[in-house]
């Protein structure tokens, strides 16, 4: 499936004209993990964000009883440290086979949204809309969702 | 329509997960989170639609558990990790 397609199925995406898809198209990269590759580290530099094209991955706290979070298609992880330069606040594992995700670099991302703030308006409401997703399931139910 | 699902375990100390999904699911049907399989339980719909995806919120069960002694709903479509 074309880059471009997957990428319109991405809420965080959502709002986008086709030339700014093509321009968010063109930053990043496609990558592909196996089962139990590990796609970032908690505590590490957060240099970039990822969103799930396909597959599943698994969000693993370091924390005793806190349990794991599991993300599929269409979400998005590493965004925590693109908004607030932190360090990443979890583990991600891939639990396919065939987990692929779409990479951004913070400086890429960020770069793109001083140069068109149209497109900039629009991720950052939908990045806000998601962690406020996530947020209400957290209230809802006994799994943390950050 | 594209549907951003947030699945939620019912008791035990098991994962949750968040995916989007191209079917509404529907109680009955099994879901694979993670290493484990459920069986979804009640939908409800968490915000109003926007744009050309709906929000909704699943709970789910272990499918051994339901096995175990809950009647099963009527059986549904295998919705599996993509």
């Amino acid at each position: 499936m074309e880059l471009v397609q997957i990428l319109r199925s991405v809420e965080l995406f959502q709002g986008l004209s086709a030339p700014q898809f093509e321009r968010l198209a063109s930053l990043g990269q496609r990558l592909s993990f196996g089962t139990d590759e590990e796609v970032f580290h908690q505590g590490s530099v957060g240099d970039r964000m990822y969103v799930i094209v396909g597959g599943q991955v698994e969000i693993h706290f370091d924390q005793a009883g806190v349990p794991p979070l599991y993300l599929g298609s269409g979400q998005i992880v590493g965004e925590m440290a693109l908004l607030d330069q932190g360090t990443r606040s979890a583990t991600v594992i891939s639990v396919a086979d065939d987990t692929e995700v779409y990479s951004i670099t913070n400086t890429d991302l960020m770069a793109l949204c001083q140069q068109d703030t149209a497109i900039g308006f629009i991720l950052m409401r939908n990045m806000a809309l998601d962690l406020s997703f996530k947020l209400r399931v957290k209230n809802l139910g006994p799994t943390t969702t950050d | 329509m594209i549907y951003k699902v947030s699945y939620v375990v019912i008791g035990g100390d098991y994962p949750g997960g968040i995916k989007n999904e191209y079917e509404r699911p529907e109680p009955g049907d099994v879901v694979q989170i993670g290493r484990v399989k459920f069986r979804v339980m009640e939908v409800h719909e968490i915000i109003p639609p926007r744009d050309d995806f709906q929000f909704l919120h699943a709970t789910v069960k272990p499918l051994h558990d339901v096995a175990a002694g809950e009647p099963a709903k009527p059986a549904g479509k295998d919705k599996l990790s993509d």
